[in-house]
């Protein structure tokens, strides 16, 4: 495998986990912050069901996203099997249950008293969120680190959705499973460890931003 | 009479069947700072809470400046009001952004911010913990600087809940003369909430005692303490003995009450044979080794059982049939030789004493 093509392959894994993320967080925190602020019948079950999601078996998701998106299936006619949307469609479902389950458990832990004094500091509706947002940041953070760290590293439902194909929707892992398969076992290190740093570089990119202030209860005369 | 500043008819909330609070009238008026004072429990925290729109009562009428709360204007008369939750919480941020955080909610302009930010820090004395995070604060600055981003606000109601609670005694009293000055400075009608009898006493124009939810008596603090309207309230003012009795004779509102084979002198309008009760402060007994030839009406030969080092004083418990409880500096503790076991000599003038109509009185006698 030449250089061009696993830079191909790279970028693409890049592209349709990072997607997936940005995609679960744009619907996962919305939902996170609904459950939080409101209260229906049914809402323990809602709760249950996510955190059940976060423990969804990557092959799971690939059949049912396959079954929907065959030829036959219910959204066949969109034409997206074997096609990186379906991968990213894939990804997002493993990272939704991830990003809304943590998200919300993180403005839990928030002490509600911070909530009700902004509200009597004047905090409208939407001030109060961002409040809540603020003071859960480090939470949120590690809720994509969490389905970041899922999706880089999932294979079963790429390569059911994806379909591996060369050039196309071909990514690390399938690459990986692919290379060690054919025996070529060379190529195969080298993404493995391609994808060990893509993961380290991105988790220590969210990491700094997550502990900054993060041990503010150190003694400084400790040092 | 002008009009109040705010008012409140027939406000309840209830917890099942239990009622939270049932006030059936409550005015402010304008620049005036009243405590509302009570027992923990008794409602309120929640009632500043109603007042703020935290939370919302099953029935009854709010007016503020005259104009009835309801949900339409709810938001526009929250913003007239600050209140100060009982623990100080902060945002993530250093104490500059805590301070600023109000006024970026309320959407006053940037402009405004600076020349606000500098009459807040100055009249607190925040300068050193302008760029430190409020965690790295004690609980006394931590406070200072929960006060200030209220009064950044410039509301003009502003509703406190136990703004000097868990300081140690010489920060609070600092802490308590400031906010005193500042308040006078500003004219900003206030409600000030406190379980503490010397806050109370100190920090309000008018008091309302709150009991179980009611607004049980509301007064200046000198009313409130000379003639409180019953014998809880009394209690709570610092008349700490309560002793049952019943009313031998009546001469022109002096009474003759007969108690645990002792007779007591006091001012009242019960007629014979009726059941009182009586109160008198603790720092109204004073103590003799020999019974002296004074004004004061009432005295029982009584044997010490207990010496308490209190704050400033020493709280002596004595048994004479009843219990009594005597205030007495450490000289008069040297000089009369004060100890567990001695009999002494305890007087208490008839005017001091306190009587209410007859009722339970083992309630109070067991504390």
């Amino acid at each position: 495998m030449n250089p061009g093509e696993i830079l191909e392959i790279t970028w693409l894994s890049l592209a349709v986990s990072g997607s997936a993320v940005l995609l679960s967080m744009v619907a996962g925190l919305p939902l996170a912050i609904f459950l939080y602020f409101r209260n229906f019948p049914g809402k323990k079950l809602v709760v249950a069901l996510i955190n059940t999601g976060m423990g969804l078996p990557p092959v799971v998701v690939g059949l049912f996203v396959a079954l929907i998106f065959w030829r036959s299936g219910p959204l066949g006619f969109l034409q997206l099997m074997y096609t990186p949307a379906a991968m990213v469609i894939a990804q997002f479902i493993i990272a939704f249950p991830l990003v809304a389950g943590i998200s919300l458990a993180a403005f839990q832990q928030v002490d509600p008293e911070i909530l009700l004094q902004a509200r009597a500091l004047g905090a409208s509706g939407f001030q109060l969120v961002k409040v809540l947002l603020k003071e859960s940041r480090m939470g949120q953070l590690a809720a994509i680190i969490a389905a970041f760290g899922a999706v880089i590293s999932e294979v079963g439902a790429v390569l059911m959705v994806g379909g591996n194909l060369k050039g196309y929707t071909r990514v690390l892992t399938t690459a990986i499973v692919q290379e060690t398969r054919m025996g070529n076992f060379r190529s195969a290190v080298w993404m493995a460890l391609i994808l060990l740093a893509l993961s380290f570089t991105v988790n220590w990119f969210l990491t700094s931003i997550q502990q900054k202030g993060a041990n503010r209860w150190k003694d400084r005369s400790w040092k | 009479m002008e009009r109040p500043e705010l008012e409140v008819r027939d406000l309840k909330l209830f917890s099942g069947q239990r009622p939270l609070i049932d006030i059936q009238e409550f005015k402010l008026r304008k620049g005036e700072c009243l405590v509302l004072f009570g027992p923990n429990g008794s409602g309120k925290s929640t009632f500043l809470r109603i007042l703020s729109f935290l939370q919302t009562p099953d029935s009854g009428e709010i007016y503020y400046q005259g104009e009835r709360a309801c949900k339409h204007n709810r938001r526009r008369l929250s913003l007239k009001t600050v209140l100060l939750l009982q623990k100080p919480v902060f945002f993530s941020g250093t104490v500059r952004e805590n301070l600023l955080s109000g006024l970026k909610f309320r959407g006053i302009s940037q402009s405004e911010h600076k020349s606000r930010l500098e009459k807040a820090v100055s009249l607190f004395h925040l300068e050193e913990f302008l760029e430190r995070s409020p965690d790295e604060l004690s609980g006394g600055e931590r406070q200072r600087v929960h006060l200030a981003r209220a009064f950044i606000l410039e509301p003009e109601f502003l509703f406190l809940d136990e703004p000097f609670n868990g300081l140690d005694v010489h920060y609070r009293e600092k802490l308590m003369a400031d906010f005193y000055r500042i308040r006078r400075l500003t004219g900003v009608t206030t409600i000030l909430v406190t379980h503490t009898r010397e806050e109370a006493l100190y920090l309000a124009d008018r008091i309302a005692v709150m009991l179980e939810g009611r607004i049980v008596q509301t007064g200046t603090p000198e009313e409130i303490s000379t003639a409180p309207a019953t014998p809880e309230v009394s209690r709570l003012m610092g008349q700490e003995i309560l002793v049952e009795g019943v009313v031998e004779s009546s001469d022109g509102g002096l009474l003759q009450i007969k108690t645990h084979g002792q007779s007591v002198r006091a001012f009242g309008n019960q007629s014979e044979g009726e059941r009182v009760l009586l109160t008198f402060r603790p720092e109204e007994v004073i103590l003799a080794a020999e019974r002296p030839v004074t004004s004061v009406r009432n005295w029982f030969y009584a044997e010490i059982q207990e010496i308490r080092r209190s704050d400033r004083m020493f709280l002596v418990v004595l048994e004479c049939g009843f219990r009594l409880k005597a205030f007495v500096s450490r000289s008069s503790v040297e000089e009369l030789q004060l100890q567990p076991g001695k009999k002494v000599w305890a007087g208490v003038k008839a005017s001091a004493v306190n009587t209410w109509p007859g009722g339970a009185v083992e309630e109070f006698n067991t504390r």
